[in-house]
């Protein structure tokens, strides 16, 4: 099975109903995709594919239908994606588990929104949990990420 | 919407109640013994709408055939009105595009409902019920008049109210889905053979409606 994830063509013998969570974590060892709940309430496994946030957790492997993007393809440790520079300005992090999650939701949420007020990015984030509680500091970092994003 | 695409769509049958010819076809229903229009008497119509309403009203319909709140339900027989959890709403497009995609957590897929607890899935993009068709908090007499109004009822006449059900069985749509949920959830009560059949004796009788 070929799959294209974060620009790179990868094959991968695996079985077309395993989760592809399982498949990136456990097969081709993209480990920023995090597994939380296996059952889409959480959000941590939150990736995109053909642009859309998906939680990866329940996607079959066979189901697939475009690019995947992981936290990878948003920026590299030396260009990092405006939404990451924002996450690192804000401090949002805690213990960061769900973070690359958080941030892929939110790269969706700014695609389509780029100019989202508390209610909005409230109403698409809710979706992915932190358990540190960090959620006043992932508010503020995607208004920062908008901002940098419009130029403002 | 972004994915809608990738559903294909299946050329419908022509409905004719009462053919044996289209009995067999890819909706998987028996057609053979469905009533002609006529056939079936006011009180016989009501009776059926009784099941039909029985199945709207059940929480497996209910949870997506909400009001303009756009909020769905986790409802369950014992705990009808639980909202969804994690504060979703599905905004005015009743699919999320302006929030977040209820196609985030909810695949269009026609692959049993095997993990409890999990986002159902369906062969259909999920989405709420289009406000129009609202059954929460609406009495038999509302919905029923609802059903039977083109306006509320997504443009459908008689024959269209049943082709409905058989384009949903086709894809494995959201009727269909209501039936075998799967993964310990409450199915709509009945099957779906037993609501075609409801509709058609329903629509024959001329779509006949409780006074409360």
């Amino acid at each position: 099975m070929d799959l294209k994830i974060n620009g790179t063509s990868h094959t991968v013998d695996l079985p077309g109903d395993m989760p592809l969570l399982w498949a990136l974590r456990d097969g081709l060892k993209f480990t920023s995709v995090k597994y939380g709940c296996g059952i889409a309430q959480c959000g941590a496994c939150t990736v995109h594919i053909g642009g859309e946030a998906v939680r990866s957790c329940q996607v079959p492997l066979a189901d697939v239908w475009g690019e995947i993007t992981t936290i990878e393809g948003l920026g590299t440790r030396d260009a990092l994606h405006v939404i990451q520079a924002a996450w690192i300005d804000q401090q949002v992090a805690q213990c960061g588990y769900c973070q690359s999650g958080q941030i892929m939701q939110a790269a969706d949420l700014l695609a389509r929104n780029p100019e989202p007020t508390d209610d909005d990015i409230d109403a698409a984030m809710s979706g992915n949990l932190c358990r540190c509680g960090t959620y006043p500091r992932i508010r503020a970092a995607v208004h920062a990420a908008a901002r940098a994003m419009r130029g403002a | 919407m972004r994915y809608a695409a990738r559903l294909s769509l299946i050329v419908l049958v022509n409905l004719v109640p009462g053919n044996p010819a289209l009995a067999q076809s890819e909706h998987g229903l028996d057609l053979s013994s469905l009533p002609e229009a006529g056939a079936v008497s006011s009180d016989e119509g009501l009776a059926a709408w009784e099941c039909i309403h029985t199945v709207l009203t059940h929480p497996r319909c209910l949870n997506c055939h909400v009001g303009a709140d756009n909020v769905p339900l986790w409802g369950s027989i014992d705990d009808p009105d639980r909202v969804h959890g994690m504060a979703i709403n599905a905004g005015d497009s009743r699919i999320g595009d302006d929030t977040m995609s209820c196609h985030a957590c909810h695949q269009s897929s026609t692959r049993p409902n095997t993990i409890p607890h999990a986002a159902p899935h369906a062969g259909m993009d999920w989405r709420l019920a289009p406000i129009e068709f609202q059954w929460t908090d609406r009495t038999s007499a509302e919905i029923c008049a609802q059903m039977r109004d083109p306006d509320r009822n997504g443009g459908r006449d008689a024959a269209g109210l049943v082709e409905h059900i058989l384009h949903d069985a086709e894809l494995t749509g959201f009727i269909t889905w209501s039936f075998g949920p799967g993964a310990g959830r409450d199915p709509a009560p009945g099957s779906l053979q037993t609501h075609l059949e409801d509709m058609a004796a329903w629509t024959a009788a001329g779509m006949p409606c409780p006074e409360q």
